[in-house]
């Protein structure tokens, strides 16, 4: 059933648009598509302590690479 | 344990997903990332490493989330397993808790914390996500995150940005140091913070003793600091550092209190023991104590006290001191914010207060929640120094109460010096705070008060300019009604609309508006109230209000000036748009200055010709209808009847009140009628001013006209009947013509004075002032008053006696000395000469008769051939020339007494009768010429010493030959100027005695008697002097 798929997707984009403003309220610095992949990796049951030190890792990881 | 499985269940969605998150989280390597690779195929090479990179990435991302997951499910039986049960509904509160405390605490607004909250209750309604939570979590670790990035400076109220990184940073560095820079993933975990969550403490031993405890005492030597200080930046900064502990405390708390050292409190002097139960008991009322409520420690005695137990330890009941001021200020101002009476204003200072209640008190429910934390952390470990490991003590309680003290602190002073204060009073008080407080933070928070509490002001100021309306029900603002005027002249009601409708309330205006910008404020709103009601231009208002009204708003100052600028110019010019157009204001003006100022000579002249006989008849002789008939005639014959018929409809003759004994000149008077809304302008005070002006013109003309009739008589009877009575009356009448023409100078002088010199040049002048481009009604009304002043002053008419400025009591005693006066003196006199002229004249042709008819019989006489003259004619013509007075021409006073004139029968007793009746005119002619002459003097000296130029100039051009000697006047006591006053009358009577004498003895010499007057008088002027010297 395509409506009942769209009311999915349209209640997934206003979930993920919620928590974009949240995030943004937050400060993260996530973007869209980064926040609706972290929405699924913690839905798929990934700790988010862990996640969140993933993230960071990878920031600062970048962040000195780009410094070097 | 389920995450564990899900892993080897479901590892390739997480694996996917994670890979794209790798993916969009590291950049594209540049080329010149690839300095090593051998350059055969670059893209090649760059897809190699990038893939290289992204598995090594990926790589140590598992190996976090998994060394995580056993970790959180390790130890269950842990006090942070609370926590670790992920899936609870309360975990979902928690994290959302969390982000809420984090938002409170770091934005000085709740606002962020409310959007936070609404956003939050949208989220839990969604279906969709099942860890709401953990993606809370996560985003809120990593706002977290993004405090240390240095980019972040601008949130310099966020308390982890300064002390709490600060005493990361010092706690964090060591172990760092010691540990080296091995594993990466840890260490920035541990660069978050020393407690970023239960589960890293607790697996990485890193924090061992010696280390955390340096950390803290840092943290005790940073307190200690503030305390010292004293300052309120660093007591803030303390505060913010009590709200780092305070995070710490919800995550950590537990996992402290076994890991962890006690705190070194400072104030931890006393038997901890017993005041720590005793604290524990006093923090978990302080809420309600912040709220204004008694317990039972802390009891409210009155409004404005608080009774403290007395069994405490001193520092506590310093602590407890320091406590009260927020309980004792909120009650207050709770109490406050419960009352209803005051304006607006104090209604929206009021909301605005509860406004900031509101946040005191959700900082109040914040700190609650800390206390029931703390102490339920106390009750769950069951251990008694719990309270200090929790961090929050009444000290902590102090000073996270500072902020929200000091807020107290000063809605408080307002509320209590605004009590007597209303409206703009109230305004310029908090504005006094926000503008001249040298605490920053005492600024910022009236500014935002002001914001607040000055929206009722703005409202009533929209109202105000835009459509003209005062909705002020509480006189709060700057504008006020007028009060009644009743007891004021009448006269001026009529004018109220304008005047007295509103006035500008100087004590309600407050300082955020300076005067001049009220001033425009006032007159804008004048203008449109006037527009509205008096010019009946409603529409025009409600069309301008409909399409310039906007909102105002304190704070764009630059606005609202640009606003109200351009308000001033619309309204001005509408409304004298209208004036001149509708009201025809500038063609009134016109008509009254032709009409009632005498400017239209050809109509004037006419009017008093054609009315010259009708108003010498008693004045309750005079009709109405034969005026307006005479008006309308002189209207139809002279220029006048080009006006326009409005102008021409408004112009009225009619008679003054009457009184006994007037004639018609004395109550005739010109009327032109100004109905509103142009009597603004030409009040009805200027409109008697008017008539006050055209009434002493109206006799200057007519004094000129009988004067110049007298001398046209005077020039055609000298080549008839005068020449063939030379004479015996010559001498008098050549004197009489000297009199006459010095007269008619002054009358001409006078009047051109008062039309060149007085209406023209303030004409001119209104003219200049009214046809300003940005001229208001204001100044139209000013500019007429100062046009009407400048006539009535300059034109002789001032109020008695202006000329002796300071001495009030001179004046006072000769009210009858002002220009007025003496002008209304002279001009009198000089009608009566031109009576006594006219009884010369009488006499004159009276003697011309009987010659003409004595040589007639003669004639006959000696054609009959008998004598000329008999003795026997003496009898019957004394009897017949005694009939023959009574012609009307003939005064009685004179009647019988002529008839002995004639040349051939002069005898003694004749002659002398003759004498007596002609001397009597003779003493009345020279008596009135000297009169003349004396007042003039007068009047000459008044003018020499007058502060305006121009009367100056009008004494010497009266006087530009010297022909007259002005009497000096001194400024002098009561007594002296009396005496000069009988010095004058005696003066007077001596040269009246000298005319008289000189008069008698030139009866007879044809030579002219002028010329010696004034040599006399040259004779007499040193003793004049001298007695002015005297006097």
């Amino acid at each position: 059933m395509p409506t009942e798929a769209d009311n999915k997707r349209q209640a997934a984009r206003d979930v993920i648009d919620i928590l974009e403003d949240i995030s943004k309220i937050l400060n993260t610095n996530l973007n869209r598509t980064e926040l609706s992949l972290c929405v699924s990796l913690i839905e798929n049951g990934v700790n988010p302590d862990a996640l969140a030190a993933v993230i960071k890792d990878l920031r600062k990881e970048t962040a000195t690479m780009n410094r070097s | 344990m389920s995450t564990s499985t899900r892993q080897t269940t479901r590892p390739r969605r997480i694996d996917d997903a994670l890979s794209q998150l790798v993916d969009s989280l590291t950049p594209a390597l540049p080329i010149s990332a690839l300095q090593d690779e051998d350059y055969s195929d670059p893209e090649e090479a760059l897809a190699a490493t990038e893939e290289r990179r992204h598995n090594a990435y990926l790589e140590r991302a598992w190996r976090i989330i998994d060394t995580h997951v056993p970790s959180n499910t390790a130890d269950p039986g842990s006090p942070s397993g609370r926590r670790g049960s992920f899936a609870g509904t309360e975990n979902v509160n928690n994290a959302a808790d969390l982000i809420k405390r984090k938002l409170r605490r770091e934005n000085a607004s709740p606002e962020l914390a409310v959007k936070f909250s609404n956003m939050y209750s949208k989220l839990l309604t969604q279906p969709v996500l099942s860890q709401k939570w953990g993606i809370l979590y996560l985003l809120y670790k990593l706002s977290d995150e993004n405090e240390f990035a240095p980019e972040q400076g601008e949130r310099s109220r966020s308390p982890l940005m300064d002390d709490g990184n600060l005493q990361n940073m010092l706690g964090g560095r060591a172990p760092r140091s010691r540990r080296g820079t091995g594993s990466r993933p840890f260490d920035s975990e541990d660069d978050e913070g020393p407690a970023v969550s239960s589960s890293a403490s607790q697996r990485i031993p890193l924090s061992s003793k010696p280390e955390r405890q340096s950390s803290l005492r840092q943290d005790g030597m940073e307190q200690l600091n503030t305390r010292r200080s004293g300052e309120r930046m660093r007591e803030e900064r303390a505060s913010r550092a009590g709200n780092y502990e305070a995070v710490l405390t919800d995550r950590e708390s537990d996992g402290r209190a076994d890991a962890a050292s006690p705190l070194p409190s400072a104030a931890a002097t006393f038997s901890p023991s017993r005041s720590e139960s005793f604290e524990n008991g006093l923090l978990r009322d302080l809420p309600f104590n912040l709220q204004g409520l008694s317990s039972t420690n802390l009891q409210f005695q009155s409004a404005s006290s608080l009774k403290l137990p007395s069994n405490l330890p001193a520092p506590i009941i310093s602590l407890l001191n320091s406590l009260a001021e927020p309980c004792l200020l909120y009650k207050g101002l709770s109490a406050f914010v419960e009352t209803t009476e005051g304006g607006l204003v104090n209604q929206s200072l009021r909301a605005a207060i509860a406004n900031e209640l509101r946040s005191y008190l959700s900082l109040v429910a914040t700190l609650e929640a800390e206390i029931r934390q703390a102490l339920a952390a106390i009750g769950d470990a069951n251990e008694p120094k719990g309270v200090r490991k929790g961090g929050v003590t009444l000290k902590r309680c102090v000073v996270w109460t500072r902020d929200a003290t000091m807020a107290l602190r000063l809605m408080s002073l307002i509320v209590e010096e605004s009590k007597d204060k209303k409206g703009g009073q109230l305004i310029s008080l908090i504005h006094g705070f926000s503008s001249s407080h040298g605490d920053p933070f005492v600024c910022a928070f009236a500014e935002k008060l002001l914001a607040h509490v000055t929206q009722p002001f703005y409202d009533m100021l929209r109202s105000w300019i835009y459509d003209g309306e005062l909705s002020d029900p509480y006189e709060e603002f700057f504008v006020a009604e007028g009060k009644g005027t009743s007891d004021e002249d009448p006269r001026r009601i009529a004018t109220s609309v304008w005047d007295t409708k509103y006035v500008l309330d100087e004590k309600m205006l407050p300082s955020i508006i300076t005067e001049e910008f009220a001033n425009k404020v006032f007159l804008i709103g004048k203008s449109l109230n006037f527009i509205r009601y008096a010019c009946g231009d409603s529409a025009w208002v409600e069309a301008y209000s409909k399409e310039a009204s906007k909102e105002l708003k304190y704070g764009d100052t630059a606005t609202l000036e640009i606003s109200i600028d351009e308000a001033y110019k619309t309204t001005m010019a509408r409304l004298i748009h209208l004036m001149d157009n509708k009201f025809k204001l500038f063609d009134h003006l016109q008509a009254l200055k032709k009409y009632l100022l005498l400017g239209q000579g050809d109509f004037i002249a006419l009017l008093m010709e054609s009315l010259a006989s009708n108003l010498d008849r008693p004045a309750n002789s005079q009709y109405r209808h034969t005026l307006t008939a005479q008006l309308e005639h002189a209207i139809r014959a002279s220029n006048a009847q080009y006006d326009p018929p409005d102008v021409l409809r408004r112009l009225d003759a009619r008679m003054l009140e009457l009184s006994h004994g007037e004639i018609g000149w004395d109550c005739f008077t010109l009327e032109y009628k100004i109905d509103a809304p142009v009597d603004v302008v030409i009040t009805p005070y200027g409109s008697t001013q008017y008539l006050k002006v055209f009434n002493f013109l109206w006799r200057v003309k007519r004094v000129e006209f009988v004067l110049s009739s007298t001398w046209r008589r005077c020039m055609t009877g000298a080549r008839g009947v005068l020449a063939h009575v030379d004479d015996k009356v010559g001498p008098d009448w050549k004197r009489a013509r000297c009199v006459i023409a010095e007269m008619i100078h002054f009358v001409c002088q006078l009047q051109h004075y008062i039309v060149f010199e007085v209406i023209e040049s303030s004409w001119d002048t209104l003219q200049a002032a009214i046809s300003k481009p940005d001229c208001t009604l204001d100044d139209l009304i000013m500019a007429h008053k100062e046009y009407l002043n400048s006539i009535t002053h300059k034109g002789l008419l001032g109020s008695a006696s202006p000329r002796y400025g300071s001495s009030t009591s001179n004046s006072a005693k000769q009210p009858e000395e002002s220009f007025l006066s003496q002008l209304h003196q002279i001009l009198k006199i000089m009608l009566s000469y031109k009576d006594a002229v006219d009884g010369l004249y009488s006499f004159s042709v009276a003697e011309f008769t009987r010659r003409e008819e004595l040589s007639a019989k003669i004639e006959t006489r000696t054609a009959q051939g008998r004598w000329g003259v008999t003795d026997r004619d003496l009898n019957p013509r004394r009897a017949n020339s005694r009939g023959g007075t009574s012609t009307p021409d003939i005064r009685p006073a004179s009647a019988g007494l002529d008839g002995f004139d004639t040349p051939v029968t002069l005898s003694a007793q004749d002659l002398a009768a003759d004498d007596h009746m002609l001397a009597s005119l003779r003493v009345r002619l020279r008596d009135l010429s000297a009169d003349f002459r004396s007042r003039l003097n007068i009047l000459l000296g008044d003018l020499a010493y007058q502060p305006d130029v121009d009367m100056r100039f009008l004494g010497v051009v009266m006087n530009f030959n010297d022909v007259y000697e002005p009497v000096k006047r001194r400024r002098a006591a009561g007594p002296s100027s009396r005496d000069k006053e009988k010095e004058r009358e005696r003066e007077r009577a001596k040269r009246r005695a000298a005319a008289a004498a000189q008069a008698n003895g030139s009866g007879t010499e044809g030579s002219g008697s002028i010329p010696r007057e004034t040599r006399r008088e040259r004779k007499e002027f040193p003793e004049q002097v001298a007695n002015g010297a005297v006097a």
